[in-house]
């Protein structure tokens, strides 16, 4: 794997497999790339059966723009030798990956896709392997319940058209991130667990407070729970993910109280602590853990806001999380939006809205 | 050039017949083309390096209709000309 063939060991092994001298092996390997160089400068096309054509090709000047400093030059024309191997030849080298075939999607799965590149540009290549080969098996199977539960609606069509091999892509996809979504569980169980207890305690000193509690703890339920019972069974990921794939929807609904929560620097209360919470346990869905080891609640409470930033017309299908990434590298931050240009309710923003940015200053 | 006028000028300079040249190029391309699929890079100093180069998955988009596609990804056969022979290019 990975080795540097030079002229003598092609040469050996050529006169193995053809019966020749080691001498004239190499002579004769020597001269075949001899002639092809020496005639795709005189005659621009050198054509050789079973291995490809090497063509001289003119380019003409062009202009381009330096990187770094954004100046206009122009490249000169030049010459280039290009290669295109044979069709036998081409098709017999990607031959690992000759069952793939190029498939139509939609919109909403190119840009699923595009994200997921970017993520795996991130450490997540190694840290989810490790756990992926010692629970393969039942996550994927796991994986596989989900895609046929989960991605119904929208992979369908495409299923239809093209085989399994997308279900399996899908699967495969799933896997990290039932894999992540597993590990973020982990790891928030004790800081959310902790904070329950020390939440309960309070409710019970404070007998007045009893009734406003159970109605803030009963929106916020669904997202706590759901950790809370399916932290000591491993399919733990498959109930956290339907929290995940509504990100858009499931944000807004519960924006109020986290907006009021970074404003407020008055102590901590009770109900502002469950905004948090809830919004932790949404953000981490959402994220996908991407940042798992930088998130802290000090993130969505640690700054002030601190004049205009900017000016914003909200595109189609944007989403305010969208808008805080764009402005301030984090998606936690969003709230902050919906606080300085007083949203009510961040589901019903409508393409082209203006939205002020505000400038935010960590405390 | 085609791969006749390659042959026959193989064949000469090696002395030998055609018919046995062209069956040696056969050859050669055959040890080639067990060491791509085992990963290696054929290296020559004064003519470049022929190796395979996996190309990953993308999605392109048809710009007259707008459809995406997802690319699969790919082997292909790559070739870099040596920087000797680039300097005999213009």
């Amino acid at each position: 794997m990975d080795n540097k063939i030079n002229l003598s060991q092609l040469a050996d092994l050529l006169s193995q497999a053809g019966g020749m001298s080691k001498s004239a092996s190499e002579q004769f390997v020597k001269n075949f790339f001899d002639i092809i160089s020496q005639n795709v400068l005189s005659d621009g096309l050198v054509k050789v059966k079973g291995l490809g054509t090497f063509k001289l090709l003119d380019m003409e000047d062009r202009e381009s723009v330096n990187v770094n400093t954004g100046e206009r030059f122009t490249i000169e024309g030049h010459q280039k030798i290009s290669f295109t191997p044979d069709a036998d030849l081409k098709e017999r080298i990607n031959k690992p990956f000759a069952a793939f075939e190029t498939v139509e999607i939609s919109e909403e799965q190119a840009n699923e896709i595009a994200k997921m590149d970017a993520e795996a540009d991130a450490p997540k290549a190694d840290a989810p392997k490790a756990e992926t080969t010692k629970k393969e098996a039942s996550k994927k199977e796991a994986a596989k319940k989900e895609v046929a539960r989960k991605d119904a609606p929208a992979v369908k069509d495409v299923t239809q058209k093209k085989s399994t091999r997308i279900i399996l892509k899908a699967a495969l996809w799933l896997c990290c991130i039932v894999v992540i979504l597993f590990v973020s569980g982990y790891v928030f169980w004790p800081l959310i667990g902790s904070k329950l207890l020390e939440l309960s305690d309070r409710y019970i000193t404070d007998g007045k407070e009893i009734e406003m509690i159970s109605d803030s703890t009963s929106t916020a339920q669904p997202y706590k729970t759901e950790p809370v019972k399916a932290e000591p069974v491993k399919t733990e990921p498959i109930k956290a993910e339907p929290v995940k794939t509504e990100p858009v929807k499931a944000e807004p609904i519960k924006a109020e109280p986290a907006k009021a929560t970074p404003a407020k620097a008055e102590p901590v209360k009770a109900e502002s602590v469950q905004a948090i919470k809830t919004l932790k346990v949404k953000l981490t869905a959402s994220d996908e853990a991407k940042d798992l080891s930088e998130f802290t609640r000090d993130d969505v409470v640690n700054y002030v806001i601190d004049g205009d930033l900017d000016l914003y017309t909200l595109q189609k299908g944007e989403t305010l999380t969208q808008v805080a990434l764009k402005y301030y590298g984090s998606k936690k931050l969003w709230p902050y939006i919906v606080k300085y240009n007083n949203i009510s309710d961040p589901g019903k923003l409508q393409p082209g809205a203006r939205i002020r940015v505000p400038v935010l200053k960590s405390k | 050039m085609n791969n006749k006028q390659f042959l026959t000028e193989l064949s000469g300079r090696c002395q030998m017949s055609a018919d046995s040249a062209a069956r040696q190029v056969e050859n050669l391309i055959g040890v080639m083309e067990k060491l791509w699929q085992d990963g290696d890079s054929v290296s020559l100093s004064g003519f470049g390096v022929l190796e395979v180069k996996k190309k990953n998955e993308r999605v392109s988009v048809n710009p007259s209709t707008g459809v995406r596609m997802l690319v699969p990804p790919k082997l292909v056969l790559t070739y870099k000309p040596s920087s000797l022979l680039k300097e005999k290019l213009k």
